[in-house]
């Protein structure tokens, strides 16, 4: 009893004195001259797509000059896809000043844009910028946040996929319904489909433990798979892999390892190669440009990768012209 | 400074989770998973009315009402069908995970520059974080006295009994099955309502902000038993916000401290485990007894 009355008492006195500290506190803050800046790096969870999107930020800021440890200071936090936390985490960015903050996927990002209203917010490889209220419009963002924008190159991997089966008639989707970004490019996907006359048939799932009898029954229903870039169905790839093998059915997965998990072939976006781009875009903020004025950029840049192994378990042919383009810009998987 | 600022008006928001959780952890004395559905329910439906337009009152409003309804399927299931408990909360968690994704119509839904309770014009112009302490003041308060004055009428001594002794209290006379459906329900609006202003505080709403929410809902109420010690049912409640605060407080210093950003869940429970286990070490060895006379050795 005491106690509780001492801790609210506690309580009181410091947000009063609180209250009236940041009331007058000048907002003006001087922290941000010569010192050497925090960047803080948000992560929803450990995932290798996010980890390869770190990764390659890291290198992105080193290419341009910035070594963390030397003359940057990182402060990378990782929720544990636990949301509660990243607004605690975004708050400690925050209170740090942080000079930038990079938040990878969007619940990360909108928890730094709700928090943060001064420093710039990068946004670390968000599908839908503008769908997910961060930012009005992707080449004037006028704000304090700007960034990178994930685009599937949906179109360049359906050809992929008809230029291995020319006779597609029915083409499975499998995604996980509660992922934004894979529910974005399912529904984009459906009309490229259309428009190509190819019927599209879609399965989702809740979480992985769904994917193993909702894939059975799809492998018998399709006669080929796609899987959009989805973070839970790239975690349980290998339970896909295995079901379509048992009806000879490939899988035309949309991430590079993707593929070398089974997939037998994509025009994949460089997860590495997109964090390295937020790397130097992040370089140049830090160094003063105005997010404001800087463009959201759409990362499609990607290669052709293809799993010569998976292909020949399938019997079936690579197109040379897909090989082609595999061996001499992309990556082959024997 | 404005970091434990901030801790406090999370604290107090998450409050309302707690004090949801108690009625029917420790009132009713049973494990109701609902909570990780309703959770994510009431922002959802919070996200979707305000998108939409909804004054930001009415919208945390129905999301009270979105939570009971499913609390009460929970209940249902549970004293009229029969299955149990922890079931009948997992079975409606399970349901709800699929209706919040019709209500949002989309898997994540943002909050970011649409009025919210939080940027209302009365808390204009304070210091920073300051609108979610008073915000959280606020709701906590109303929630607290409205919930300690149902708890003195006859209806909430009846719900009371129901908890304590459901046989002595159907030998009064008391319907057992309909004082859990109303348990059951209040509590899962109580905590939808919080998800409202948790999502209206983080600026979206996504249909996985469920998950581990009950620990953070069992962190608030054990910190503040374990803290406060033996009190009355009305300042049991206000220990449950009082705990929930100093959850913010320990999952603050474990960042404060910058340990490897994959460790954070094994540090926080550690940390909890501690604070939790602390009074059974406590009479086992009797702290004082030994620190006094480590002391007078050294002297």
């Amino acid at each position: 009893m005491k106690r509780m009355y001492a801790l609210i008492t506690i309580l009181v006195v410091f947000l009063g004195f609180a209250f009236f500290q940041e009331k007058n506190a000048n907002p003006t803050n001087s922290a941000n001259g010569a010192k050497e800046p925090t960047l803080g790096i948000l992560q929803l969870m450990t995932h290798p797509s996010l980890d390869a999107i770190h990764d390659g930020i890291i290198k992105g800021l080193n290419d341009s000059g910035f070594h963390p440890g030397k003359n940057i200071k990182i402060d990378y936090q990782n929720a544990q896809n636990d949301q509660s936390n990243l607004k605690t985490m975004s708050t400690k960015f925050a209170n740090e000043n942080a000079t930038a903050s990079i938040g990878i996927t969007t619940p990360s990002a909108q928890a730094l844009a709700s928090t943060i209203h001064n420093n710039p917010v990068i946004l670390g490889a968000i599908t839908d910028p503008v769908g997910a209220g961060l930012v009005k419009n992707l080449k004037h963002p006028g704000g304090h946040i700007t960034g990178v924008a994930n685009g599937s190159p949906l179109q360049k991997q359906l050809n992929v996929i008809k230029a291995f089966m020319p006779k597609l008639k029915t083409l499975g989707i499998i995604y996980t319904s509660s992922d934004p970004s894979s529910t974005a490019q399912a529904k984009q996907f459906a009309q490229l489909c259309k428009k190509e006359g190819i019927k599209l048939k879609t399965y989702t799932i809740a979480n992985s433990n769904d994917l193993n009898q909702v894939s059975s029954q799809m492998v018998t229903q399709v006669q080929a798979v796609y899987v959009p870039n989805d973070n839970t169905i790239a975690a349980a790839m290998d339970t896909l892999v295995n079901n379509a093998n048992k009806q000879n059915i490939p899988v035309f997965p949309s991430v590079d390892f993707m593929v070398k998990s089974g997939g037998i072939a994509t025009y994949g976006v460089d997860q590495f190669q997109m964090g390295v781009t937020i790397g130097k875009m992040t370089a140049k903020i830090l160094r003063g440009e105005n997010p404001a004025t800087t463009p959201v950029k759409r990362f499609q840049q990607g290669k052709m990768i293809v799993n010569v192994k998976q292909a020949k378990k399938l019997h079936m042919q690579i197109p040379a012209s897909i090989m082609k383009e595999a061996e001499t810009k992309g990556e082959v998987i024997k | 400074m404005s970091l434990i600022v901030s801790a406090i008006g999370q604290g107090l928001l998450w409050g309302v989770l707690g004090i949801g959780l108690f009625l029917t952890f420790r009132i009713l004395d049973f494990p109701d998973m609902t909570v990780e559905g309703t959770f994510p329910m009431g922002a959802a439906i919070a996200a979707a009315l305000i998108g939409r337009g909804v004054s930001p009152i009415v919208a945390t409003l129905c999301a009270f009402i979105g939570g009971a309804i499913a609390g009460l399927i929970t209940g249902l299931l549970y004293t009229k069908a029969k299955i149990p408990v922890l079931l009948s909360g997992i079975l409606v968690m399970t349901a709800a995970y699929s209706v919040n994704l019709r209500i949002m119509g989309a898997a994540n839904l943002s909050l970011l520059g649409k009025g919210n309770l939080l940027n209302a014009g009365i808390f204009q112009g304070l210091p920073n974080y300051f609108n979610s302490v008073f915000l959280g003041l606020i709701v906590i308060t109303i929630v607290t006295v409205a919930i300690a004055y149902f708890l003195q009428t006859d209806l909430g001594q009846a719900f009371i009994a129901t908890g304590d002794n459901e046989t002595m209290a159907q030998s009064l006379g008391i319907n057992t099955d309909r004082m859990k459906c109303l348990g059951v329900s209040v509590s899962n609006g109580v905590i939808a309502m919080g998800g409202a202003l948790v999502a209206q505080n983080n600026g979206y709403s996504d249909v996985n902000m469920g998950i581990g929410i009950i620990v953070v809902a069992l962190a608030s109420i054990i910190i503040g038993e374990v803290v406060f010690g033996n009190l009355t049912m009305n300042q049991r409640l206000v220990a449950v916000t009082l705990g929930s605060i100093l959850y913010r407080f320990v999952l603050l210093i474990v960042l404060q401290l910058g340990f490897n950003a994959n460790d954070l869940n094994l540090i926080s429970s550690v940390i909890l485990a501690l604070c939790m286990s602390l009074p059974a070490f406590q009479s086992k060895f009797n702290f004082k007894h030994i620190l006094k006379r480590g002391f007078d050795r050294n002297e």
